[in-house]
């Protein structure tokens, strides 16, 4: 070894060790608790079940209703993510006077934790004193003040969480396809030009394809986030009504603290890395099948 | 409007229209970006309205009068400023902590090799993957078995694991374009490797170092679910605290928007001042330069 390279590993190893002792030690732990029946109390190392612990979590009908519940929620949040943001994008891409300050506007949400966009929006959606039923009142587009109990129906709850989501992360979705149309090469519109292409053609046969590696990378980006979700949820509605909005995180939260089952709870949470794993390896491998080309 | 001839092509009238047009999307623009950020306002508005017409049963956008009656509430009712304290502390510390580490492990591996590198962008990528629940139920077993359950260290050793990936990843693309020459000439002035990080590399990748800070420091403050369940009275940070002043009655709307303002509008003043790095660090690995 070179004195160069072991002066580099010098530079590595402080951020080497804590990592390994606070990251991969951790999720090392995670795997192994997976397996055992552990009691929390007794702080034992606890017994080895094998797989049961999987097999007790893939079985049980309200993980799987959580999982779908997730799925739900990271489909429909990111989906209007994507057009909203993209729709914005757009609109601030026609580089209108003062789309500067526009911009600026619209990116005050990015830095707002999560726990204050619960906050807002169970503030905004409440039953009681919530102002969009008073709007939607009067707009007459409901018959009355309480007409929809956003976050105590069962039929609402999930929405409601969604509707804080996609509030809270289209900027991010605006900012990403943004800076990704401003680097489409313009020398692409005008070979379009003198095509004769219209606006129309252009956006589908231009803007959209050069568009599409930047747009992948964004919804993988949205999709493991949306997927984790947790403060919103847990301040909206903790997973209630009678886990009409219960998602993976609240779910793993409640088994390890409610209830204390650490290995079950361990289970889960293998389960979900190796689900979320799953999907962003499909996203990486879409785009770099589109790089290809 | 002059009528098109057969000669000029559809899209030239369309884009004549467009140009024409712009104003009136930079108008449509506005208005729909000021709609998108009017429940922030909203909550704005409410927390200076006097208490009772934050829970008023007919609320209205814009405050019949001014009151900072909230404020005043969300201060006497818990000790809010410990834990804006503990918020600040943990987040800060760990966010030096986490750049520093990073810093000087990326500086290592930009100077040994691309490839190791690659390493940590695929690392960063995977830590991004894992769910942060899937971590914080063994690091709720590892802090408990440490004994340091409720503590400000216990927080910040968190935070710092989950960030140094992240500022590894983005210091190593900022030293990556330093050219090696700069160390060179360091050397030959009788500087050191480490004297020479410290005195010629730091400085001049400082807006990397901004960048990777902002960005360590939002996600500690910003975090809900490690501070939920690591901390209990002690160590309790703002977003567990604000969280608090929803009871089932609802009485507390009033001052938990106080609490709201107060814990968010300064970031966001900082981060409207701080945008050029948020930019840049958010569509990082998504555009190419």
């Amino acid at each position: 070894m070179t004195k160069e390279s072991r002066v580099s590993i010098y530079f590595f190893a402080p951020a080497g060790i804590f990592m390994l002792v606070f990251l991969f030690f951790p999720v090392a732990l995670l795997v192994r608790d997976s397996f055992f029946e552990i009691d929390m109390i007794a702080q034992g190392r606890g017994t080895f079940v094998g797989l049961s612990n999987y097999i007790e979590a893939i079985r049980s009908e309200r993980f799987i209703d959580t999982t779908t519940n997730t799925l739900i929620y990271v489909v429909v949040a990111v989906g209007f993510e994507l057009v909203l943001g993209l729709f914005f994008a757009l609109l601030l891409n026609t580089a209108f006077k003062g789309h500067g300050i526009v911009r600026t506007i619209m990116l005050a949400p990015l830095m707002i934790a999560p726990l204050v966009t619960g906050l807002i929006w169970r503030f905004m959606l409440n039953n009681q004193f919530g102002i969009v039923n008073k709007l939607l009142y009067d707009f007459n587009i409901t018959s009355s003040r309480h007409a929809i109990q956003w976050l105590s129906d069962e039929r609402f709850a999930l929405l409601s969480t969604i509707i804080a989501d996609i509030w809270l992360t289209t900027p991010f979705m605006m900012l990403v396809l943004l800076a990704g149309l401003q680097g489409i090469s313009k020398t692409l519109y005008e070979s379009a030009d003198i095509d004769g292409a219209n606006k129309i053609q252009t956006f589908l046969y231009v803007t959209l394809p050069s568009l599409f590696p930047v747009m992948i990378v964004a919804v993988l980006i949205r999709t493991v986030d949306a997927a984790r979700t947790f403060d919103i949820v847990w301040v909206l509605t903790q997973g209630g009504p009678s886990n009409s909005s219960e998602v993976l995180s609240t779910y793993m939260y409640k088994t390890l603290t409610r209830y204390g089952q650490v290995g079950e709870s361990s289970a889960m949470a293998v389960i979900f890395i190796i689900l979320l794993l799953a999907i962003s390896s499909y996203f990486l491998i879409a785009m770099f099948k589109a790089n290809k080309k | 409007m002059s009528q098109p001839n057969a000669g000029i092509s559809n899209e030239n009238t369309l884009g004549r229209l467009f140009k024409k047009n712009k104003t009136i999307i930079g108008l449509i623009t506005t208005v729909l970006a000021l709609l998108f950020i009017s429940p922030y306002i909203y909550i704005v508005l409410t927390s200076i309205k006097p208490s009772s017409d934050a829970i008023s049963p007919s609320p209205t956008f814009f405050p019949r009068e001014l009151s900072l009656e909230n404020y005043v509430t969300m201060f006497n009712q818990m000790p809010i400023a410990k834990y804006f304290f503990n918020s600040f502390i943990t987040a800060s510390i760990s966010t030096i902590l986490a750049v520093f580490l990073g810093a000087l492990a990326a500086y290592g591996l930009s100077r040994f090799s691309s490839k190791t590198g690659n390493i940590f962008l695929l690392l960063t990528l995977c830590v991004r993957m894992v769910p942060m629940i899937s971590i914080a139920i063994p690091m709720y077993i590892i802090i408990n078995g440490m004994g340091l359950i409720d503590t400000r260290v216990a927080l910040i050793i968190t935070y710092t694991a989950i960030n140094v990936p992240f500022a590894i990843w983005l210091m190593i693309g900022f030293f990556n374009n330093i050219p090696k020459e700069f160390d060179e000439a360091a050397r030959i002035d009788g500087c050191n490797i480490f004297t020479a990080f410290i005195k010629v590399i730091l400085p001049v990748s400082l807006p990397g170092l901004a960048t990777a800070a902002i960005f360590c420091f939002m996600l500690a403050w910003n975090d809900f679910l490690f501070a939920l369940l690591l901390t209990s009275t002690n160590a309790k940070t703002a977003t567990v605290g604000i969280s608090e002043f929803l009871t089932a009655y609802n009485l507390d709307l009033g001052p938990m928007t106080a609490a709201a303002v107060s814990f968010s509008l300064p970031v966001m003043i900082f981060s409207i001042i701080v945008q050029r790095y948020i930019v840049s660090g958010m569509t990082l690995g998504a555009v190419k330069e």
